[in-house]
This record gives C-alpha cells, structure tokens and sequence, in this order.
C-alpha cells in the first residue's frame, strides 16, 4: 500500500519537527495531531509575524527556516528580553498564547522565514494532550537544561565506562556464576576449590542456594592452620556465620558504605528470593571507582604531609569527572570541588600551622575571586590574603613578618597541590596582602572614593572574599563595614555598573553568536563575568553578605522585588554556562591541554547551543536591569 | 493565447472511461475559470510536478504525478495530491485533474512539465486542460534575483533557499519543495506590487519576451 500524499507530507513534517527539542521527545499520537493540522506559511525578510496590535494571538509558530527575532515593544521593560532571535525549531509565543493574551513582542522575519502554524485553539488542545508539551511550555529553560544533562551523562558514561559510576547496581557487577560449597563439604574440598578457582574466599549455602555462611582468605590462618584443624572436618564448623549479604538491587555505593561499616572485604549479592547471585569484594569496587568523596576527604584530613596532600589533589579532579559522567549540575559539583579544595587549603594550613606558631594571634585566612564566590573550575590559580588584628602594646611590624613566614609556606604547599601561584601576586605573602581589620577598610575605602579603572578592577576581585580559615567575625566585620560603606557611595556602585556593562553577552542580531577571530567564545569574560559583575554590585547595593553569586543573585534579587521564576531563569543560564565551562576543562585535561574557558558553538550539540543562546539571553536580561538602574 | 476568456471547448472521448471517471470528469469540465484578477491570498494555487522515465519528452512516459495546493498563501498536507499513473492511469490523472481544479497551475520548468503531463492527458483521456500556467522556472530569477539572476535549475533554487523535501526526483518531494518556493515567490510578488496570478502571469511573459528578445 502505498502511502497517500498528505500521509508523506505530514510525515516530512514530523521527520523535521523531530530533529529539535520538544518534539523529538513528545509522545507519537501527540506530534501526529500537531503535525496534522500545521500548515506552512512563508514570511518576507523583514515582514511582522505576529504584533501585540493583533491582538490574541490566533496561531502558534514554529520556525521551519530562518529567522525570526522578537522585539520588546511598547515601554521599555525588564521582564522580558530587548530582542532574540529564534532560529528552526524555536517556537512562539509561548506565554501569551497559553494565557491567551495579546503578545508583548513583535516577531519579525529578519530572514526570508518559513514558519509553520498551528491554529491558537489546537495549541491548547496539544498542551493538554501532551505532557511533554506541557512541561515544555511552562519550563521552557528548566526542561532544556534538564535534557542537556542527560545528554551530557550519556557522553560522560562512554568515557567513564572502565570506571563505571558508584550507582551501578551489584546485579550488574556480579557477572561469574557463583561458587559455593555446601555445609557439610569438608574444609579440604572448599580449600581445593578456592584454589582451583583463585578465589579468596568460599561461600557456603544450603540446598536451595541461600548464603549461610563464608571462609576467607584471611580467617584461614587463625581458624584453620594455626589451630591445626582437621582439613576432614565440614566447613560449617570454622565458616563465618550470618555472612553479610546485599540486595542485588543496592548500589555499590550502598556496598561500598556496609563494608567500610562492618569492616568487611566481602558481600554476598542475593537475589530477590534470598538466593545467591555472586560475591563482590572490595577490590571489585575499588576499580570501580578508585576514589570516593569520602575518601577524599578522609585522606585529605588524615595527611601528615605534602606528597600525600597532592594525590588527594588529584584525587579531587578525577573525582569531578566522575561526578560529571554521573550526571550531576555544575552548582553541586563546584560545591564539591569547593569544599573539598577548601578541606585541602585548611589541612595545609594546619601543617604550616606546626611549624609557625601562631597562637594567640587573632587572624583569618582569606579566599577571593571565584574561590571566594564558591565557583572555582580547575584551572584557578590561588587568590589569597590575610586579615588580622594587631593587640595593643604588640611590635605590629614583627608580628606582620610572622604572617607573612606562615603564609608564605602555605603559598607553596598549594602550589604544590595544583593550585599554581597567582601571576598577580594576589597571594597572602605579598605583604600588601596581609593586612589587619583597619587596614583592610581603608585599603577597600580608597578604591570606593576613587573608583579608578585599576580599583574597580581590585574591587572584583577583592569584594568577593570570603573566610576559610580563622576567626570568621573578622570577615564579618569587614563585610558590614564593606556593604554599609558601597551603599551610601552611589557613585561608586554607578562606577561599577558602567564597568561591568563594558562586556556585553556574544549574541549576534542575525548570527546566533559574536565569535572570536578563532571563532570561539570566551565563557568566562563574556559568560560567567557578566553574572558575576552584576551580582557583584546588586549585592552590595542590597547588603547581602555572601560572596557567591547565585546566593547573591537570590537575595538582592528578592530583596529587589525579581520574580522568582524570572531569577531561577537567571541562576539556570548562569549554572549552565559555568557547567559548559568545567567540561571543557574537563575534556582537555584528559589530553592534558591547559584548561582555558574557550568553546567553540559549532562543536555543541543543537540543544546546548540553544540554551547557550538563552543563558547570554538571560545575561542580557540582567545588564538591561543594572543599565535600567543606573540609567545608562 | 487567449485562455483568459476562451471557454473550454474540448470534447472528452468518454466512451471507454467508467461511469464514475466520465462523472468526474464532466463536473471538472463544468468548472468555471478561476478570476486571475483576484489577490494571491484568495487564489487557489495547484503546485503540479511529474516523474517521468527520463528527460526526453518523445521516448520518456510519465510515471506519476504530484500536486501540492497554495490556498491562501498556506500549506496544508492534506491539500496535497499523489498517484502512479500504473495500474491505471485514466483514473490517476482524471484525481489529478479533480483535485486540480481550474488551476491556475504553478510548475517549475513547464517546457518539461506540462508538456509530459499534457501528453498523457490527451493519451488517456482525450483532454487538453486549459489552465493557466505559471512557471517558477522564469518566475523565480524575475523576484529574487538577488539570489539567482538567471534561469536555473530546481536543485539551485532549493540550495539558495536552503529548502528541503523528504525525496529528491519523487513527483511529490519535489512538489513540496516546489510549493515552498512558490509561497516565498507569492510573498515577494506582493511585495512588489504583484498582487494577483494575472500579474504573475505578465511579469513571466515579460520575462520569456526578454529572453527571446536578449
């Protein structure tokens, strides 16, 4: 039977509307009525699509090829984009044809477009019908991250495949038919047969292959050859009663916690009828993962020296690849990486600790720049100081040599553990860097009265210090004095504005992307910075005391009045671009290139180019909003 | 020609068709010719292509015929048209002709096209549609000659387009794509003051003239 003409043309359309994100994903009864009753329209460079003079919208649009751009029209708002383009497989408007109001944009073709429609009536139809459309229109941003990270796991998961991921469940371990012996076999027979085997340990089950009990290969000596045991006598009588057993269901990771627990090196896995289906030891699960956080942590904490610090280092970035191939967001996993090169700066410090005596000395050990805001990648160098205070009737000047000594070994031990020594200088040794509470303010005071191209630099790097070590209250001190004294000086946040809007978000008015003469972006100075800038400053006018900037976002955002949804938008653009940036990173190390923050968009897949293009959106969402502001 | 008033005045040799086919094809004739002065946006447009054994018009026959409808300057699937001329081709090309309507009909490279489809109609049916007929082929380097400033083929001016069909040299693959560039070649006709089929229709005539004159 041949197929009918309509029969080949829809299936043309949905052939197409498969190859972009939701469709490819929405349920086949689904995209048949929607490609069923899309029709094709064409759209003249430069011709108005959908204007908010027409009203209630009466289709929906998908773009087929082309481009269309959508222009805030009417007063000058921050609740929505300035202009986007939208590219095939984009589709609008979304918000105003779900609540059937009157569009806030006007689409229009800045390409000869080809854009399909969809009668207003169908769309609300297919949104009912279509959970995955639904979800698709009500959490545009948040359903397109999501989606890339899956993606993102299952390129991860080729690559982890040899280190598969502590989630995998035992059943899937277990691949050897098990071998076991029962009760009454004689200690000889089981001997024979671990020998044959080359297995180290023996299971003992019953008639119906339920686990009883087990002898390894340690237990030989104590019950076995030192007591000069009769080898005829039933390996019941010098078996380990009530082995420990594990679901096959449980994950290694649940089997890697029972054994660190009971202090076992041995699991039987069982079936769901108690039966059992193999043995996994710890050394199966040590090549499976051969690091755990909590590992890490432990032999961070337990390190008595350099050289074992420095395999922990190494230990933390393998760690965030595994991490990545297990799927998990950039916010989690720079708060690993966060915290465990924080546990690692701290035992360094301890170490120094030993050899400098500091006692009594009220000081803190300070972190700035990304470390300080909580969002180091792999490739920061250290950006350190000290703050202290200087008792009354105390030789400031021998007190300050002291610190400097104590940080100055500390410098190198962090060098030594991969975290290279800052080319600026920005390091606790360098002694305009270690500094008491005053002298910190007035440090801080000077740039704030005389905002200078080089003390608004200092500013973005300094202001986003936080306490790793110490006397917290210290830098608490700091912060109020910090935050009172930025508010009340509205030229200088002005100043800071003006700076922070000198970058704009690469987004091309016809290209999806402004590149770089190597045709890369740079997602650190034109990605993350912009977040960071603005934050930076929105912080400052709002008080928040955190240094990170999503925190920052969150809190002088909502002191602000931000929508809540209109701020997650923001967080979820800034995660996004940081996640792309530690994978690039990631990708690179593994050839063992110098991490750096370039990608190139062609090199994405069609999916993360376009939450790349919402993430700069969104980037451009939050300059318009400082640029409003500061009336700019 | 004069097709703009002329009434059709072929005679169907309907003796050897099925009752039902003569019926269809009595109610096609009884069509009324479509006014060529009415807007794009009004006009029904039939997108017909054809696939054909090969190239040459003489030794080639067609093998099947696709058509695609503008109506209202939209695309609908299920405004489309499909058929093998085997097994039966009387009542392949008398749906074709149903579903065509009086046209106006719009080809790309008519010297092939039509000429093909001409034939057999006057083969199997006797009939010799009097349709208008519009050719993209001409039409399409008189829009957007900024793109393409000469006749060319239809593979070029999907490329310049970046148009894409689900099968390439298939009677309704290439209809599709056919379609597409008509609705991007309507858009622009009116852009240009070109408001209805009957300027469509001049502004190829000028541009066959030139050709011949040139």
């Amino acid at each position: 039977m041949i197929a009918t003409a309509p029969e080949m043309l829809i299936g043309a359309s949905s052939d197409f509307l498969k190859r972009f994100s939701p469709f490819n994903r929405m349920e086949p009864e689904a995209l048949e009525f929607l490609t069923e009753r899309a029709v094709l329209a064409f759209h003249g460079k430069g011709s108005e699509i959908l204007t908010p003079d027409m009203g209630q919208p009466s289709h929906f649009h998908i773009v087929q090829r082309g481009k269309v751009q959508a222009r805030q029209s009417g007063p000058a708002s921050v609740t929505d984009y300035n202009t986007m383009t939208l590219g095939p497989g984009e589709c609008f408007p979304i918000g105003a044809i779900s609540a059937q109001r009157p569009s806030t944009n006007a689409y229009v073709a800045v390409e000869d477009s080809f854009v399909f429609q969809l009668p207003a009536d169908d769309f609300l139809k297919l949104i009912q019908m279509s959970p995955v459309f639904h979800l698709f229109c009500t959490q545009y941003i948040a359903s397109l991250l999501n989606q890339s990270r899956q993606q993102l796991q299952s390129t991860f998961s080729q690559r982890a495949a040899e280190q598969q991921s502590m989630t995998t469940q035992l059943g899937q371990l277990v691949k050897k038919v098990p071998v076991f012996v029962t009760p009454d076999s004689t200690i000889r027979a089981a001997l024979e047969k671990m020998s044959e085997m080359r297995i180290g340990c023996m299971v003992v089950a019953d008639a119906e292959h339920k686990p009883v009990g087990i002898l390894t290969q340690s237990d030989l000596l104590p019950r076995v050859v030192l007591p000069e045991i009769d080898l005829k006598r039933p390996i019941s009588d010098v078996m380990t009663q009530t082995p420990h057993v594990m679901s096959a269901a449980a994950s290694a990771y649940d089997a890697a916690l029972e054994m660190a627990t009971h202090g076992v090196r041995h699991l039987l896995v069982i079936d769901s009828e108690g039966k059992l289906s193999g043995v996994v030891s710890e050394r199966d699960l040590f090549t499976l993962q051969r690091i755990s956080l909590r590992q890490i942590r432990a032999s961070i904490e337990g390190a008595s020296d350099v050289e074992s610090l420095q395999r922990a280092s190494r230990d933390i970035r393998q760690l965030a690849l595994n991490l990545i191939a297990q799927g998990i967001g950039a916010e989690q996993l720079t708060q690993f990486i966060s915290a465990l090169n924080d546990a690692l700066t701290r035992r360094i410090i301890d170490l120094a600790l030993a050899r400098h005596e500091l006692y009594g000395i009220d000081y803190a050990w300070l972190a700035f720049g990304s470390e300080g805001r909580h969002e180091q990648t792999l490739s920061s160098d250290q950006d350190n100081g000290v703050i202290y205070v200087c008792p009354e009737n105390t030789d400031g000047a021998t007190l300050k040599q002291r610190l400097i000594a104590f940080a100055k070994e500390v410098n190198e031990n962090l060098a030594e553990c991969g975290f290279p020594l800052c080319k600026g200088n920005i390091m606790a040794s360098n002694p305009e860097l270690c500094l008491t509470l005053d002298e910190w303010k007035s440090r801080f005071g000077d740039w704030i009265r005389e905002p200078d191209p080089q003390a608004l630099l200092n500013a973005s790097i300094f202001f986003d210090y936080r306490v790793l070590c110490g006397n917290e209250r210290l830098g608490d001190q700091l912060r109020n004095w910090l935050n009172r004294t930025a508010k009340a000086n509205t030229a200088f946040l002005r100043m800071m504005a003006v700076n922070a809007l000198q970058v704009v978000p690469p987004l091309g008015r016809i290209r999806d992307f402004v590149l770089e003469d190597d045709g890369t972006i740079d997602l650190k100075k034109y990605g993350a910075r912009l977040f960071v800038d603005v934050a930076r400053i929105l912080a400052l006018r709002a008080g928040v005391a955190s240094s990170s900037t999503v925190q920052r976002l969150r809190q002088a955002g909502a002191k602000m009045g931000m929508q809540a949804d209109e701020l997650s938008a923001l967080i979820d653009g800034f995660h996004f671009i940081q996640l792309l940036r530690l994978r690039s990173q990631h990708l690179e190390t593994e050839h063992d290139a110098p991490g750096d923050n370039r990608i190139n968009p062609d090199d994405l897949n069609e999916l993360d180019r376009r939450i790349l293009k919402e993430a700069f959106r969104q980037a451009r969402k939050l300059q318009l909003r400082l640029k409003l502001d500061y009336q700019l | 020609m004069n097709w703009l008033t002329r009434l059709l005045s072929n005679r169907v040799d309907t003796a050897s068709l099925d009752a039902p086919l003569r019926d269809a094809l009595i109610r096609w004739q009884a069509l009324l010719q479509p006014d060529l002065g009415k807007a794009h946006f009004e006009t029904r447009y039939v997108v017909i292509n054809t696939e054909a054994t090969g190239l040459n018009l003489e030794s080639d026959r067609l093998l099947a015929v696709g058509a695609v409808a503008i109506d209202g300057a939209l695309l609908s699937p299920h405004d489309s048209y499909y058929a093998r001329l085997d097994p039966d081709p009387a009542t392949a090309l008398t749906n074709l002709l149903t579903f065509s309507g009086a046209g106006p009909v719009v080809v790309f490279n008519a010297a092939f096209n039509r000429s093909m489809l001409e034939g057999a109609l006057t083969e199997h049916l006797g009939i010799t549609p009097e349709w208008a007929w519009l050719d993209l082929h001409w039409l399409l380097p008189a829009l957007y000659d900024e793109r393409i400033d000469r006749a060319a083929r239809l593979g070029d001016w999907m490329k310049a387009f970046s148009i894409e069909t689900f099968q390439r040299h298939h009677a309704l693959g290439d209809a599709w794509a056919i379609a597409q560039l008509m609705l991007a070649a309507q858009s622009r006709a009116l852009a240009e003051g070109l408001n209805t089929p009957r300027s469509l229709a001049e502004l190829e005539r000028t541009r066959r003239q030139l050709r011949r004159h040139g």
